[in-house]
């Protein structure tokens, strides 16, 4: 259970983040913002009344930018940043094992990026419940808890990422291109995935299985999976979801994509350094 | 019983040999200088003790464990102080000296440890503001949290001025003493010799030699050199030199022979001079000092 000690000491180190603390301030006036804006204008944002759903929905796309970038802030450095500076010898010369270093990146550092989020979206909430009227604090409470949800899975990834390297700058260009990849240029690609399926040709309906292409970026899993954790939006979800019949044609694939993103880099990235010569 | 046990342990980077077949035994409770210049190999030897790099061949023993198979229990036993770290900038002294306890799960107060290294007064300052010296004695701290039954410390006294480098050899005696084995590299002999029961001399990947001081000492003082000035420097004297029993090697520059010899052998060099009829105007004689040995060994200046 060493990984605590690693935890905790991790989280007092990058909770310390000026970085951190810049990007989260931006991201708490954005997320007020936006929660003011849909407040104020449910017949344009809200598409009539306003409620816990509608805002928790408005705001998963705000969340997914925000815990993108800010696991790759808080997190690329993680392990690699310890091996070029040499201080994961001070970390290694304790009775560690690897694999406790990096579970206890993965909580300290996930516990930092807890923080911004849980402040944001709670105020936001609280905000929003005293001037919509019905609010429906739980489907919004589970939205929170999903961005959790995707904030672990996102720090997942990148710890993943940052113990493959004793390199930071080899670090950052492998986490900046799996955003790059996934989160900004991805329905680019699923299109030329799509074009290259049909014989180089466009396709005239959507394939089934394009579907599960487009789940794979992280933020766009957590957007699916609120649809099967939300109780009031499971029956939009199934609607939206569930439009032709396949066994992964549910909004609770999501939350398989997301088990993925928490599982596979990681087990690669401790895989990696395991072997390694620090 | 045996702290360290290290059996044919090679280990390669690629083309560079950074240790040739390794054998090396410490003992429990004992002292021992791990000596080389820097680039010996006695970093890489370290990171194979804790794992921290894997040999490419050979057998490594830390406290009767496989060093990499138990290494967690190794490094539960070991206090280490690395070569080469960083401390956490953002983190306090105290905060650092707290993660040690916490990661050995040991219950010890962090302020007696740094009191013990006299970092007490900076505990509450941020690390990264502290001096070289001030992060060795704070690596120090964390090294002696449990009370480990090994301590590992390699190069302590690096930016230490001399008045730390000697409160660091009296927390290396006061662990012997308490019953620690303690494995100290350096590459400055003067930091060992007044405080190792045995030292390993490293040079390019290969122990070249295993000794106490004193051994070492027997094995220097064997040897003199004797420098005579002579009104002339004859052929016939320099031969006649060369013949004297206990004598190694004559050279000549003008009128002043040197003269590598067996301490005894001193009175007869310059007996035979005079011998032969020339006059012996000035001569001079030094000790081969164990800094001296050590140059030979590893090719460097030992201070």
């Amino acid at each position: 259970m060493s990984w605590v000690a690693v935890a905790k000491k991790d989280f007092q180190d990058a909770v310390r983040s000026k970085a951190l603390w810049g990007v989260s301030a931006i991201f708490l006036l954005f997320a007020l913002g936006t929660t003011y804006a849909y407040v104020q204008f449910p017949d344009v944002l809200a598409g009539g009344e306003g409620s816990g759903l509608g805002l928790a929905l408005y705001l998963s796309s705000v969340a997914g930018l925000f815990v993108s970038l800010t696991a790759i802030l808080v997190a690329y450095k993680s392990l690699a940043g310890e091996r070029e500076s040499g201080s994961i010898k001070l970390l290694l010369g304790l009775p560690h094992t690897r694999t406790d270093v990096v579970l206890g990146k993965v909580i300290g550092r996930s516990g930092v990026l807890t923080v911004p989020v849980l402040v944001a979206f709670l105020l936001a909430g609280v905000y929003a419940a005293t001037s919509l009227d019905p609010f429906g604090v739980a489907d919004y409470l589970i939205f929170v808890l999903m961005t959790l949800v995707l904030v672990v899975a996102y720090v997942c990834v990148v710890v993943g990422i940052s113990a493959t390297t004793g390199s930071t700058s080899r670090a950052s260009a492998l986490a900046i291109g799996f955003f790059l990849l996934f989160e900004l240029i991805w329905s680019a690609v699923t299109f030329g995935i799509a074009y290259v399926a049909n014989g180089f040709a466009l396709p005239t309906t959507t394939p089934d299985w394009m579907f599960v292409v487009n789940q794979i970026p992280p933020s766009s899993a957590y957007g699916t999976s609120l649809f099967a954790v939300i109780p009031d939006a499971m029956e939009t979800g199934n609607a939206a979801f569930s439009q032709f019949d396949a066994f992964y044609a549910t909004p609770w694939f999501g939350v398989v994509v997301l088990a993925f993103w928490i599982v596979v880099p990681l087990a690669l990235g401790v895989q990696r350094f395991k072997h390694a010569d620090l | 019983m045996t702290a360290i046990d290290l059996d044919g342990v090679t280990k390669r980077y690629g083309d560079v040999l950074a240790l040739n077949d390794l054998d090396l035994m410490i003992d429990e409770g004992e002292i021992f200088g791990f000596l080389g210049p820097n680039g010996a190999g006695k970093s890489t030897t370290i990171n194979i003790l804790l794992d921290f790099v894997r040999p490419t061949a050979g057998s490594v023993e830390v406290l009767g464990m496989e060093a990499r198979t138990h290494s967690k229990e190794i490094r539960a036993r070991t206090g280490v102080l690395p070569e080469g770290f960083e401390v956490y900038e953002r983190l306090t002294g105290r905060q650092h000296v707290q993660f040690a306890i916490e990661s050995k799960g040991v219950s010890q107060d962090p302020d007696a440890l740094l009191q013990r290294v006299d970092l007490l007064d900076a505990a509450d300052r941020k690390a990264g503001g502290y001096s070289k010296g001030m992060q060795q004695r704070l690596t120090m701290a964390m090294a002696l949290v449990g009370d480990p039954e090994l301590l590992i410390l390699d190069e302590p006294t690096t930016g230490l001025d001399p008045r730390g480098a000697r409160e660091v050899r009296d927390i290396v005696r006061q662990e012997r003493d308490r019953g620690a084995t303690v494995f100290f590299s350096s590459h400055i002999l003067g930091q060992v010799q007044a405080v190792c029961d045995r030292v390993g001399i490293l040079r390019e990947g290969e122990l070249v030699a295993v000794d106490t001081i004193e051994g070492l000492r027997d094995a220097a003082g064997d040897g003199s050199k004797l420098t005579v000035s002579v009104d002339v420097a004859t052929d016939e004297a320099v031969e006649a030199v060369r013949n004297v029993d206990g004598v190694q090697e004559v050279t000549v520059r003008d009128s002043t022979l040197s003269v590598a010899c067996e301490e005894g052998a001193k009175t007869r060099v310059i007996s035979t001079i005079e011998d032969v009829g020339v006059t012996v105007e000035d001569f001079s004689t030094e000790e081969t000092s164990l800094e001296d040995l050590f140059m030979a060994y590893t090719g460097e200046e030992g201070r």
